[in-house]
């Protein structure tokens, strides 16, 4: 068919083999990287794909198998190795120093491959800095700024703009925009494009099969720790993909039309905020009645990352936010949990979860009360808790005793929905809610969220995805500078709608 | 674009109020508490504001102070090093020794010196490439080097004098170390600590090591996949901190020229984490400054002088201080958490 070679792979692996206790992460992949494509590796919630990044990345050693770069036998024996191989990555789970500012973030690998006796180069740092945050369309962000204090997108461009900027050959990106809105992955896969044109090799991890589709050369799918195939990506469908991913078919035309049933215009409201204020946000007022899936959106910058957290009193807030007419006191996220508050996080690793406790722990983490007898864990029960929600959101375990920290990213972001769904709240208040969870997982999700606020749940589902929100909400509240800028209902909840309000100066 | 309003990563809106700045820094409360204090003691004592009396605090603290400043760094690292009363102990009583066996000044100082060393590699290793948390291996340090310092003298007082054998000479010099002045007035331990606090300063403020130590404290995961070797640095920090516990514990018996294995530097390693705490060090690590320490230090040393001017009774004492840790870590840990 060709009539041209195609160019020798720059990573070749053949047999990698990793095995996990209790799990066997790859078995015998085999897949090859060419210089200047764009790569994308699909596949289920722990089908394996940031182990192999993780491997590539020097940061997991295999237990078999072999990679080859630039045709020669390489082992990559630490993240020192894999850099000096010219590979750069950016992790699934952020590794940013949070006790370091923006700049020094940027620049650490630069400050790591400079002499231990030289000077830090101040200026030089916030100047680089500045220049790599600008290329992705951040750069009003202070580089001064300590890393602790960002939303969980700002730390995704601050991680994509530390790995740019190394001129490496080969760039993994393991679902570097999970957080991100529309505009700042936009201006990444303009990016992406032109380092592919410079023959910089791309392997992209992600969940988003359209922007797969519109980005990539070709595409590996792996499911259960194999590869299944690389297919050059033309003529090629969603549906395609998903058939390979999942090794069946999966009806998702039915998932996938739903729409948004307004049932709730006359039900009572449940959630009330008045003019609530916190960092980013400025005198915000919204409700959400019982029954009502309420969508927020906006750009990273809008405030909307902050109002999961200031809802719930995880930061200081000024304002009132009450349920059902009883004002919750800010700062305080027990008491919101006591009146019936459930919040998920956008940031699973920090406030989101106990990574070092199991499955099942975790699970009923939030409704201990309910699980505990005369000081004691009723095993039992929550064994049968953790084993239903399990299964409900089909998450990927080997075990209920499992530790968090050692899930797949997906994976562990459907037992944190499943720990909110336990405690029975009135009002759920999600942020990115199926950040990292696969297709099929991700319509589960919604026909579970769904199904909760036909229960007469208050549904708030904070989310930088706009498929997400129309899909899923009947309402949508749109944030800039920290306020409202425009309410949506019905069929006027559309893409161009959500944007103008989002964007508009 | 316009102007966007950020969550939470707002640039201060002008740098020109320096006041304003200073008051933002993490130090700025252990020094209104340093400040408050000295304002105290100035108007209920008579014998605080005089020039005698605060070069008298700088000589006290400064042992301390030396030590804190190793503190620093592995505390930064996200390390902790409860061996340094030991080492202070051993290192003094070797260097002692040699100097009785009638060793030059400086050869012994180095020995004395080098066995900090040696403790603060140890410790380094087994924190790092032997997993153990360094609580633990210094733990186990502390008792080693404690007891390798009895087996040394036989729990003898060692006494560095004529008598017992050091050379005229040596012993001018080192007693010229311990309890000498510059200039005639200005004490040498304080000299000496000044020298080694700005020093640290510039090393832990403007090299390349120095980041290192804030980048593998703040998060090891995102130093090691940066390239940094996390082992190195921590270890790096633990022989810095021997060094310098064995430095402080040589001007101890430089000043005190009579040490014994059972006694000296009991309980220091204690007195050295609550400065440097106190000074805002985290012990989660990534967090700490050389500025913050030297606080530290202070406050805890103002505040013995002070109770001391005031007549209060020794007992009491103790219980102040253990007051002052807990109210200024805690009013550090409260006004952080409110911004925050
Ligand atoms: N440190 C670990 N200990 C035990 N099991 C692990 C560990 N790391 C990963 N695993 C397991 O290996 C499998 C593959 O995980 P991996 O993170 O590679 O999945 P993934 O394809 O990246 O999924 P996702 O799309 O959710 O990110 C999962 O079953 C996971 O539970
Ligand atoms: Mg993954």
């Amino acid at each position: 068919m060709t009539d041209t070679q195609p160019p020798a792979p720059i990573v070749d692996i053949s047999g990698l083999t990793k095995r996990f206790p209790g799990v066997l992460a790859l078995d015998r992949i085999s897949v090859a990287f060419r210089p200047g494509e764009v790569h994308a590796v699909i596949g289920e919630n722990g089908a394996g794909k940031s182990t192999l990044m993780n491997i590539l990345a020097g940061d997991l050693q295999p237990d078999g198998g072999e990679i080859r770069i630039d045709g020669r036998l390489a082992t990559i024996a630490s993240p020192l190795a894999s850099r000096a191989a010219g590979i750069t990555v950016v992790y699934q789970e952020l590794a940013l120093c949070p006790t370091l500012s923006i700049a020094e973030n940027i620049m650490m690998s630069d400050m790591a491959a400079r002499s231990v006796v030289s000077l830090v180069p101040r200026d030089e740092m916030r100047r680089e800095a500045r220049a790599a945050l600008t290329r992705l369309g951040m750069g009003t962000l202070d580089p001064d700024t300590k890393v602790s204090r960002l939303s969980v997108a700002e730390m995704q461009l601050v991680e994509i703009a530390g790995a740019i900027r190394q001129r490496a050959r080969v760039l993994v990106l393991d679902e570097p925009n999970s957080a991100l809105s529309k505009r700042e992955s936009d201006r990444l896969f303009e990016i992406v494009k032109q380092l592919r044109a410079d023959g910089v090799t791309v392997i992209y991890v992600s969940h988003h099969l359209k922007e797969v589709l519109d980005l990539a050369d070709r595409i590996t799918v792996m499911r259960d720790g194999r590869t299944i195939e690389t297919m050059d990506n033309s003529g090629l469908s969603e549906d395609r993909l998903i058939r390979a991913m999942v090794g069946r078919e999966l009806d998702t035309a039915a998932q996938w039309s739903l729409q948004p049933q307004a049932r709730s215009h006359e039900a009572p409201v449940v959630l009330s905020v008045e003019k609530l204020a916190a960092p980013g946000l400025d005198a915000v007022s919204f409700h959400a009645r019982a029954g009502e899936i309420l969508g927020i959106g906006g750009l990273p910058d809008s405030g909307k990352d902050m109002l999961g957290e200031a809802l719930f009193g995880l930061c200081g807030r000024q304002g009132r936010v009450t349920i059902d007419g009883k004002e919750l006191r800010g700062g305080d996220p027990q008491a919101s949990i006591r009146n019936g508050m459930a919040l998920v996080p956008a940031d699973r690793r920090g406030a989101g979860a106990l990574l070092t406790m199991s499955v099942a722990n975790n699970v009923v983490s939030a409704s201990l009360p309910r699980f505990s007898m005369a000081g004691f864990m009723r095993r039992a029960a929550v064994r049968r808790e953790a084993r239903a929600q399990v299964a409900r959101l089909d998450a990927r375990i080997s075990h209920l005793g499992q530790k968090l920290g050692t899930l797949s990213g997906g994976n562990q972001q459907k037992i944190i929905l499943g720990r909110s769904l336990v405690t029975n709240p009135r009002v759920l208040v999600l942020h990115e809610p199926t950040r990292g969870v696969d297709v099929g997982a991700k319509a589960e999700i919604y026909a579970i969220l769904r199904g909760i606020a036909g229960e007469g749940v208050a549904v708030v589902m904070i989310s930088s995805e706009i498929p997400e929100l129309i899909m899923n909400a009947e309402r949508v509240l749109v944030l800039r500078n920290g306020r409202i800028s425009g309410e949506l209902t019905g069929a006027g909840i559309n893409e161009e709608a959500i944007l103008a309000r989002a964007m508009a100066s | 674009m316009t102007q966007a309003v950020r969550t939470g990563a707002r640039a201060p809106a002008t740098d020109r109020f320096t006041l304003a700045r200073l008051l933002r820094a993490r130090e700025a409360g252990v020094f209104i508490a340093l400040l408050v204090m000295c304002l105290f003691l100035s108007f209920a004592t008579d014998g605080f504001l005089t020039s005698l009396n605060l070069l008298n605090v700088g000589r006290q603290v400064s042992l301390l102070g030396i030590m804190a400043v190793g503190m620093t760094f592995v505390l930064i690292a996200g390390e902790v090093d409860l061996s340094v009363g030991s080492t202070y102990a051993f290192s003094g009583l070797a260097t002692g020794m040699l100097i009785i066996a009638g060793w030059a000044l400086l050869p012994a100082i180095c020995v004395g010196l080098l066995t900090g060393v040696v403790i603060g590699l140890v410790n380094g290793v087994l924190s790092t490439y032997g997993r153990l948390p360094s609580l633990i291996a210094t733990l186990g340090m502390l008792s080693i080097v404690r007891g390798a310092a009895l087996i040394l003298t036989n729990g003898q007082p060692v006494t560095v004098n004529a008598r017992n054998g050091a050379l005229p000479d040596v012993l001018q010099s080192f007693g010229f170390m311990g309890q000498g002045y510059l200039f005639s007035v200005i004490p040498m331990q304080l000299v000496f600590f000044v020298l080694v606090a700005g020093l640290a300063w510039l090393v832990l403020s403007f090299s390349n090591f120095g980041f290192r130590v804030y980048a593998v404290g703040g998060s090891a995961k995102a130093a090691r996949v940066s390239g940094i070797s996390v082992n190195k640095v921590k270890i790096s920090a633990f022989v810095l901190m021997g060094v310098l516990a064995a430095f402080a514990g040589i001007l101890g018996l430089a000043f005190l020229p009579s040490s014994q294995a059972g006694r000296t530097g009991l309980g220091l390693e204690l007195d050295v984490i609550a400065a440097t705490i106190v000074g805002g060090a985290s012990l989660s690590g990534g967090e700490g400054t050389i500025l913050g320490t030297i606080l530290g230090v202070l406050i805890i040393g103002v505040m013995r002088n002070g109770l001391v001017l005031m007549g209060v009774s020794p007992f009491v004492q103790e219980l102040m201080i253990g007051l002052v840790i807990i109210v200024a870590v805690g009013i550090d840990k409260w006004s952080t958490r409110r911004t925050g």
